[in-house]
């Protein structure tokens, strides 16, 4: 369940990101929502998750899904570099995160 | 050093305070501290972030607050250390910094 928390914690943090993306863009009441509404969440979400797990290895997945996700989200929606050191650094988050719930 | 840096290195800092809170904190001024914490971290990121490069500061904060946070789990939580999993936390901020480093001199070349 821990585990299921800090998934949906990164994911908030994602939205997060993509509300400051568009409070840069658009100074509209819904980014600024958007943005505070996804880091409480996200914020909730890791502290949940923190209850069971080690805090070091919460926060360095909430982090890695974070930069993952952000990183993604340039890439489809912001039409960022897909080149393949970028995809290797993904690929080693991704590997070190399943890594560390393995071991948890 | 460079005013920048330093807010860099503060807010590294006291994003391990934060960290700490959202596991540890149980009084009510507590839980206001990390809020505080939280915020704090933000500006002071936000701030350095407006005159150096994003994803170098970035990659500098997610490091001081991984590395800070797992020591301090050790240090003044009595976490036991263990091995491997310290290896596989620094393996994933290798791959976070990577990845911001990259970001950033891929959007020096574009400009």
């Amino acid at each position: 369940m821990a585990w299921i928390f800090l998934v949906l914690a990164g994911c908030c943090e994602v939205l997060g990101v993509i509300g400051m993306n568009r409070i840069v863009r658009r100074r509209a009441f819904s980014s600024y929502l958007l943005m505070f509404g996804s880091f409480a969440g996200s914020f909730a979400l890791l502290s949940s998750a923190m209850g069971s797990l080690p805090m070091g290895t919460a926060y360095a997945v909430w982090t890695g899904i974070g930069t993952v996700g952000s990183a993604l989200v340039g890439m489809f929606l912001y039409g960022e570099s897909r080149s393949w050191p970028r995809m290797l650094c993904i690929a080693v988050i991704l590997a070190s995160a399943v890594g560390l719930k393995l071991i948890t | 050093m460079n005013r920048n840096w330093l807010y860099v290195l503060i807010g590294g800092l006291v994003e391990v305070v934060w960290v700490s809170g959202l596991k540890h904190a149980s009084s009510w001024w507590e839980w206001l501290g990390t809020l505080l914490a939280i915020a704090a971290s933000f500006y002071l990121i936000i701030e350095a972030s407006k005159r150096l490069p994003v994803g170098t500061v970035y990659a500098v904060f997610t490091g001081l607050g991984t590395a800070g946070t797992v020591l301090a789990e050790m240090i003044f939580f009595h976490e036991p250390f263990a091995p491997l999993k310290v290896l596989l936390i620094a393996l994933l901020l290798c791959g976070v910094m990577g990845l911001k480093l990259i970001t950033d001199r891929q959007e020096e070349a574009e400009h």
